[in-house]
């Protein structure tokens, strides 16, 4: 099955003239878990409405698991999200809720759901509007899991939970990862969040998809190179300056360059992950973005 | 889906239980009472001209829980589909939006569709039979009584089955704009807003013309006229005694032959402010007035019947038909 899990092709969606997501080009290799990083308002959460079926697009195509979002109970039955805020009935009890999933989901697995909510320590009799969020965030994580989907997505999935509540969160992501053949798709507007569990990142600044790749090719293709600020002009032929901060005698720039750099005159340095995204979403970054696509 | 729509719903159907179990023991109690005054009054048994027995019927019952709960029906009826369509159609959709619910819902295995399907049977199947067996109740309670006050035509929306239609209507309608608002309470307000206006519409302007009324065109009898008014400028008005026991009277206008409407002038001669009463009576049925009379008559209760809990259960399924398109289409 190499057929990828998510396809979008000029993806586009328009709230009346704002648009949420514009002329998203994507497609996710099967067998991943995907990072959806981007800053807050970027358009991550239309994204994965749109993956899911919650939302429809104004122009451009999605495609999940080659069918079209939530095009009928198979298609529901493939894909497991978690929404923002993991929204929860207030007043029914843990109980009621893994009843429900078990109700209205044919590959339901009850142990699985079961066994988590009895190694996470919660009362299956508790009602969920008295969990707290790091709690109400696993109860969400076991419906979506227990369905046993194909792909699960989450939106924001640890946004709202303290230290350890979002570590504890992973490490059960992590699990599921590691037990099932699931693809996953996870959003944050924190690298750090998702450096640990993910090997694919997709970069969303201003509803648009800046980068996205692997996170091993990435890591291997981008650069810091710092020098004497007129040194740096020579540079260029095949290489993309991603992000550039000068000072009065030195330049900063990071590039992404498919071949290594060679340059004596050059201190290069590797970036992280964090450094990498930072410089994707920084203001000149995004700037420089519509002068990079006409000079290239 | 249908476990959980059920679950959902749980509190309200034992609130409900009660509140008709409760109705049931009152309609009990006090429905043994006005069957004692029916008794006592000798009703049944009258032969030819039972308006003594009635009036008796009535006075006795007067003062009792029975004349209590028999006033209280009405507004119970008005408000019963307001509720309804209140505190189980508005949240319905619109509690699940305003904690965002939906996206967990509709991301099981179930499609938007089944999920609005099963609920909105479900829901709505419980509105009608509630209010179904609410009106049976209260109609089978009270039939004696509109019996001996002859005005069951003009207690359409308290008899019968259009209390269903319109339990249905407010469902429908509340769901609607749930799902339009977005917010439980506001969607409650506006609910009961739109409700009352369609039921004061319907009372109004709508009813009486559902089923073409009956007509009638008499001679005036003056020998029992409602009303003879004449004001300063000798302009008068006459109406005759509409004599249509049980009927819903909608018209009723003294006429001249010519077909006008009879507005005097008085003759001062017969009827100034010296001069008797019975000579301005018989002066004025000298003149050779006729009385027309536009009304329902009680066998039309159940024709209005059927055509208002018609146009109600349309205007539901039309609702019912946004809703649907809505939550595929334009909900998100």
């Amino acid at each position: 099955m190499s057929s990828p899990v998510l396809v979008a092709e000029g993806l586009t969606k328009r709230y009346g003239r704002r648009e949420a997501l514009s002329g998203c080009t994507l497609a996710i290799p099967p067998g991943r878990v995907v990072g959806l990083v981007g800053p807050n308002g970027a358009g991550k959460t239309t994204l994965l409405h749109l993956a899911v079926g919650l939302l429809k697009p104004t122009a451009g195509r999605i495609e999940v698991l080659g069918a079209a979002p939530a095009s009928g109970p198979e298609q529901l039955a493939r894909v497991g999200f978690v929404a923002q805020d993991t929204p929860t009935y207030a007043g029914l009890s843990i109980a009621d809720h893994l009843r429900f999933g078990a109700h209205t989901n044919p590959r339901w697995d009850r142990r699985l759901a079961e066994d988590r909510i009895a190694k996470l320590g919660l009362d299956p009799s508790q009602k969920a509007g008295k969990l707290s969020g790091g709690q109400r965030a696993q109860l969400g994580l076991t419906l979506a899991i227990a369905k046993r989907p194909d792909l699960l997505i989450l939106d924001e999935p640890v946004a709202s939970l303290d230290p350890l509540a979002r570590r504890e969160f992973l490490q059960g992501l992590m699990a599921f990862i590691a037990e099932h053949e699931a693809g996953v798709i996870l959003s944050s507007h924190l690298v750090s969040d998702l450096e640990r569990v993910c090997d694919y990142l997709v970069v969303l600044v201003a509803s648009r998809v800046r980068v996205t790749g692997e996170v091993e090719d990435l890591l291997a293709s981008h650069y810091r190179l710092i020098g004497a600020r007129h040194d740096l002009i020579e540079l260029a032929t095949g290489v993309e300056v991603i992000e550039e901060s000068h000072t009065d005698r030195q330049s900063t720039l990071i590039v992404r360059s498919s071949s290594p750099i060679d340059d004596p005159s050059l201190a290069v340095e590797q970036l992280t992950l964090e450094d990498l995204v930072l410089a994707y979403m920084s203001k000149t970054a995004t700037d420089r973005l519509p002068a990079l696509e006409t000079t290239r | 889906m249908t476990w959980f729509a059920w679950r959902q719903f749980r509190t309200q159907t034992w609130i409900t239980i009660g509140f008709l179990a409760a109705l049931g023991v009152v309609l009990v109690v006090t429905g043994r009472s006005v069957a004692d005054a029916y008794e006592a009054a000798n009703v049944a048994a009258c032969q030819g001209d039972c308006a003594t027995a009635i009036e008796s019927f009535l006075t006795r019952l007067r003062d009792t829980a029975g004349s209590t709960v028999y006033d209280l029906a009405t507004p119970v009826m008005y408000l019963f589909p307001a509720l309804i369509g209140m505190f189980w159609g508005a949240p319905l959709l619109a509690r699940e939006l305003e904690a965002g619910t939906h996206r967990l819902a509709w991301n099981q295995s179930v499609t938007r569709t089944r999920w609005l399907a099963t609920k909105l049977a479900l829901i709505g199947g419980a509105a009608a039979v509630t209010v179904g067996v609410l009106s049976w109740a209260i109609s089978t309670w009270a039939s004696k009584i509109d019996q001996a006050v002859g005005d069951r035509i003009t207690m359409i929306p308290e008899r019968g089955i259009v209390p269903i239609g319109y339990a249905l209507f407010a469902f429908a309608l509340g769901v609607t704009l749930g799902m339009l608002i977005g917010r439980t309470v506001p969607a409650m307000g506006a609910t009961l807003a739109v409700y009352g206006v369609v039921v004061v519409s319907m009372e109004e302007w709508i009813r009486a013309r559902l089923v073409a009324a009956d007509h009638a065109s008499n001679p005036l009898d003056t020998g029992s006229l409602d009303q003879l008014l004449i004001d300063q400028s000798g302009t008068m008005t006459v109406t005759g005694s509409a004599n249509l026991p049980d009927a819903w009277v909608l018209t009723n206008q003294t006429v001249t032959d010519a077909g006008q409407v009879f507005t005097g002038p008085a003759d001062p001669q017969y009827c100034g402010p010296d001069a008797a009463m019975q000579t301005c009576d018989s002066w004025v049925g000298s003149l050779g007035l006729r009385q027309e009379l536009t009304y329902h008559p009680a066998s039309h209760f159940w024709p209005i019947q059927w055509v208002e809990t018609g146009i109600l259960l349309a205007a539901a399924a039309l609702l019912v038909g946004v809703c649907f398109w809505w939550t595929r289409r334009r909900l998100t």
